[in-house]
């Protein structure tokens, strides 16, 4: 989700970086600009969505905060990290594998068309058949029939849809899990998950373009004219009154499409910007000071390893080894100094963002270089390592910080390896042509500490998955099979957290650092929130 | 006339074909799957990888994907991106973007760079020339990076917050011509100093000429042996370099335009280039090839306009 804004920022970075050691911190004033009430929308940043607007073909933010700003999910999350119902009256099952979804009355598209139990159902049966290639296909993947959609390449389909679903009556409907998942409400929040209208399909079931153009959504904001991306610099919406729930206080919105948050920042100091929802590095310095109680940092979902090519390579094989480099990483100082505060040191496999997260759990996190020298000495490591990272990320920093702990900490060699592109370093552990250690990073698909776990570091992830170190644990997969039955939310969790010890007995990834949220707003707006999903919360939003 | 303007048209035609195989090449050797590279850093569903590089061709060998790429461009159709948008739109939009900032700065280029050059040349010598050529010296030392943010804090920021003064616009597109003035001078920074010098060395030899010291002999107003005699001999390199620069102005104005949060083919050429955007990194540089085409024949007729001496057959 992270990944285009990310490497955006980076860009901007890496070409402005001169500029921006020229200009430094200039900005003095917090005198008021021209604009601001009466009939000015409330303006936001963000970046040029990567796709037309297809919910579950949009993986990635900016695209996700338009369509978070026209759709209304079934359910949203609480300022506790809680799911809290928002589309569905309520979702319940007996067994965590049956769920029946029932709807709130009252809702209508944007088209005058009934919000109703086969828009969902028409929805992802349309996202998970493989012939439609959109890239969130794969979050359906726990509801029963999802194979039969994707018989695999140059197969084709021959189901009409997923035999998991079905309509009990306009407002209700049913999913069947291939497996119970005590998690999957929490799942429903995202993007992916959206319904969509019949107005949406044409004759043959597919979604059409000009829908994914001017999308007709459900939620408390809608489109006014088609989007031409590309060239359109921004998305003017306007709220939609016949909106049930509860309404924004202010009737028009605009994203503002910018490829560089400086000066996306600089928009926001001479008034024309109200929310920018992440700063770029050197704009942080300036906002803290400017902003005041307008900048807003908070814990951001992401995290960031070093990974051991567990499943090959022998010389990371003693868990004390991973310990000796764990501890011997200062991470306080690189998260103070090389990213200059917009990360947080990591402290447990699970993000503070998070219900689940429990402070200081990785005890090895700790920087202790006395013990770090002893330990690795102890266990006989090997005297040369070495640490690969894709260097079009900005990347190369921190990674060089990390290789001077190692080699100060514990008296050894090593070299860092730079890839091209993160995709080349995923290709070359697929293939086992790179055998050192590697950056790794991860940005949730829904706000469940299973996120963390099952995905990254499961047996069944090493195959389809993102587990790139080869780790596999009985006793961790057992334990999230406990996790994805137990009969109630705080249950899970604690079988969860069992399943992050081993994490962090075994040490397969070092958590490193923990991404934040950098956002500021101006002063024309006032109540900007944003959530869990790195979304602003479009109704706690008031113009001044 | 008519028949050398036919010919050079012929010309650009293995010209445009060599300069799109050459890229796409160029594109098609550059490492990693533009398709996985959509999924940013997860692992990209396999299925789905497959499918689309089939539906784009992508696993043919290289003369066949030319050979798709370069027939639809010649019945008009540039293809689809990878995130399966019509190329062609992108570019519609962005080649109008780019051609407002290229004429701005290519205007502002003209008057300024000829003005200042124009006035340094006739005060050669003295205290103005110095000066002119300082300040020449000045702009060309710093990077556009430096005069873009400086000029944007102290234009867009600056004087709106201390002075109420909200003329610039800080970004974007959205106050018409006003949009492009800060940009466009940014853009035109270097040449206009590599102009103002032109200008100024090309004048003072020509007013150094023969003709000119016969026209001033006869008793011809001082005005007219510079406007009608000395500049329009010394305009020919002047024009050279303007055409020239067009296409630096439109293809090269990747900083500028991201400083500016302009959305014109700088910055779509530099990110479809990152992301290995074959048909869009094509197609814009076929476009740009055109440009720099059309640009150069213009400027060869414009020869002809300038100095009668020169005839096309």
């Amino acid at each position: 989700m992270r990944v285009t804004k990310g490497a955006k920022i980076i860009a901007g970075t890496a070409l402005l970086a001169l500029a921006v050691a020229a200009c430094g911190s200039g900005g003095d004033s917090s005198s008021p600009g021209a604009t601001g009430g009466g009939d000015t929308p409330v303006r936001m940043e963000i970046g040029e969505p990567q796709k037309l607007f297809y919910p579950s073909d949009t993986t990635e933010t900016e695209g996700s905060e338009v369509l978070a700003a026209i759709m209304t999910p079934l359910v949203s999350y609480d300022d506790n990290k809680k799911v809290v119902m928002d589309l569905a009256e309520s979702i319940t099952s007996d067994d965590n594998t049956v769920w029946t979804i029932k709807l709130k009355p009252g809702y209508t598209w944007h088209n005058g068309e009934p919000v109703i139990a086969q828009n969902f159902v028409d929805a992802w049966n349309f996202a998970a058949n493989q012939e439609n290639v959109q890239s969130a296909s794969y979050f359906f993947g726990r509801i029963d029939g999802y194979a039969d959609l994707n018989p695999g390449e140059g197969k084709t389909v021959t189901a009409d849809g997923m035999k998991g679903l079905k309509v009990v009556d306009d407002s209700t409907f049913e999913v069947t899990l291939a497996a119970p998942f005590s998690q999957f409400p929490t799942m429903l929040g995202y993007t992916a998950f959206y319904a969509l209208p019949k107005a949406a399909f044409d004759a043959e079931g597919k979604v059409t373009e000009a829908f994914a153009k001017k999308p007709i959504g459900n939620g408390y904001f809608q489109f006014t004219k088609d989007y031409a991306k590309g060239t359109d610099q921004s998305i003017d919406l306007i709220r939609y009154d016949k909106y049930p729930g509860e309404k924004p206080k202010f009737d028009k919105l605009q994203f503002k499409i910018y490829t560089d948050n400086e000066t996306a920042y600089n928009d926001v100091a001479a008034g024309n910007l109200d929310i920018i929802d992440q700063l770029g590095p050197s704009s942080i310095s300036r906002a803290k000071g400017e902003l005041g109680d307008r900048y807003i940092d908070q814990p951001d979902a992401g995290i960031g390893y070093i990974g051991f090519p567990l499943k090959y390579n022998k010389d990371y094989e003693n868990v004390k080894v991973r310990e000796a480099i764990s501890m011997a990483i200062d991470r306080q100082t690189i998260a103070d100094t090389v990213f200059s505060g917009t990360r947080a040191p990591a402290d447990d496999f699970i993000n503070p963002a998070i219900d689940g997260y429990r402070q200081g759990a990785c005890a090895v996190c700790t920087y202790d270089p006395a013990k770090a020298k002893e330990t690795y000495t102890a266990a006989n490591g090997p005297k040369t390592l070495e640490l690969g990272y894709n260097n079009d990320g900005g990347h190369k920093e921190w990674i060089e910080a990390v290789a001077l702990n190692l080699r100060q900490n514990l008296g050894i060699e090593v070299t860092v390896k730079p890839f091209e592109k993160f995709q080349a370093i995923l290709d070359e552990l697929d293939a086992k042509k790179y055998a050192g250690m590697f950056r790794m990073g991860w940005a949730i698909d829904y706000p469940s500490p299973e996120n963390y776990l099952t995905p990254i570091f499961s047996t069944a992830a090493a195959k389809t998955g993102s587990n790139y170190a080869g780790y596999s644990s009985k006793e961790f997969d057992e334990l999230l099979v406990k996790g994805d039955t137990a009969k109630t939310p705080e249950e899970s969790i604690a079988f969860y957290q069992q399943a992050d010890d081993i994490l962090i007995k075994d040490l397969p990834y070092v958590p490193v650092y923990f991404y934040r949220v950098n956002a500021g707003f101006s002063q024309h707006v006032k109540g900007v929130k944003i959530n869990l999903l790195n979304q602003v919360e479009w109704t706690s939003v008031e113009k001044v | 006339m008519g028949r050398y303007i036919i010919r050079r048209l012929i010309q650009a035609i293995p010209v445009l074909l060599g300069s799109t195989l050459l890229i796409f090449a160029t594109v098609f050797v550059l490492p990693g799957d533009p398709i996985a590279a959509l999924a940013g850093e997860k692992r990209a569903d396999p299925t789905i990888v497959a499918i689309l590089r089939e539906q784009y061709h992508l696993n043919d060998p290289f003369f066949v994907q030319y050979w798709n790429y370069i027939s639809g461009v010649f019945q008009g159709n540039f293809g689809r991106t990878f995130a399966n948008v019509e190329v062609s739109e992108i570019m519609a939009g962005k080649f109008q973007v780019t051609l407002n900032l290229a004429m701005t700065a290519l205007i502002l280029e003209a008057i300024i760079g000829v003005g200042l050059g124009l006035w340094a040349a006739l005060r050669r010598g003295k205290a103005t020339d110095s000066a002119i050529l300082a300040s020449t010296l000045v702009l060309i030392s710093i990077p556009t990076l430096v005069t873009g943010f400086v000029l944007q804090l102290i234009l867009g920021v600056q004087l709106k917050q201390s002075f109420g003064i909200d003329f610039f616009p800080v970004a974007g597109i959205s106050e018409g011509w006003r949009s492009y003035l800060v940009p466009g001078f940014v853009l035109a920074g270097t040449s206009i100093a590599y102009l103002t010098r032109l200008t100024r060395t090309s004048l003072v030899e020509t007013l150094r000429a023969d003709f000119v010291r016969t026209a001033v002999a006869k008793g011809m107003s001082r005005r007219r042996v510079v406007g009608r005699h000395a500049l329009r001999n010394a305009l020919i390199p002047m024009v050279t370099y303007l055409g020239a620069d067009l296409g630096t102005l439109m293809g090269g104005a990747v900083i500028t335009e991201s400083i500016f949060n302009i959305p014109g083919i700088g910055q779509e050429l530099f990110r479809s280039v990152y992301e290995r955007q074959q048909p869009v990194v094509v197609g814009i540089v076929t476009i740009l090839v055109l440009v720099y085409i059309l640009a150069n024949l213009i400027v060869d007729l414009l020869y002809a306009v300038l100095d009668p001496r020169i005839r096309y057959e």
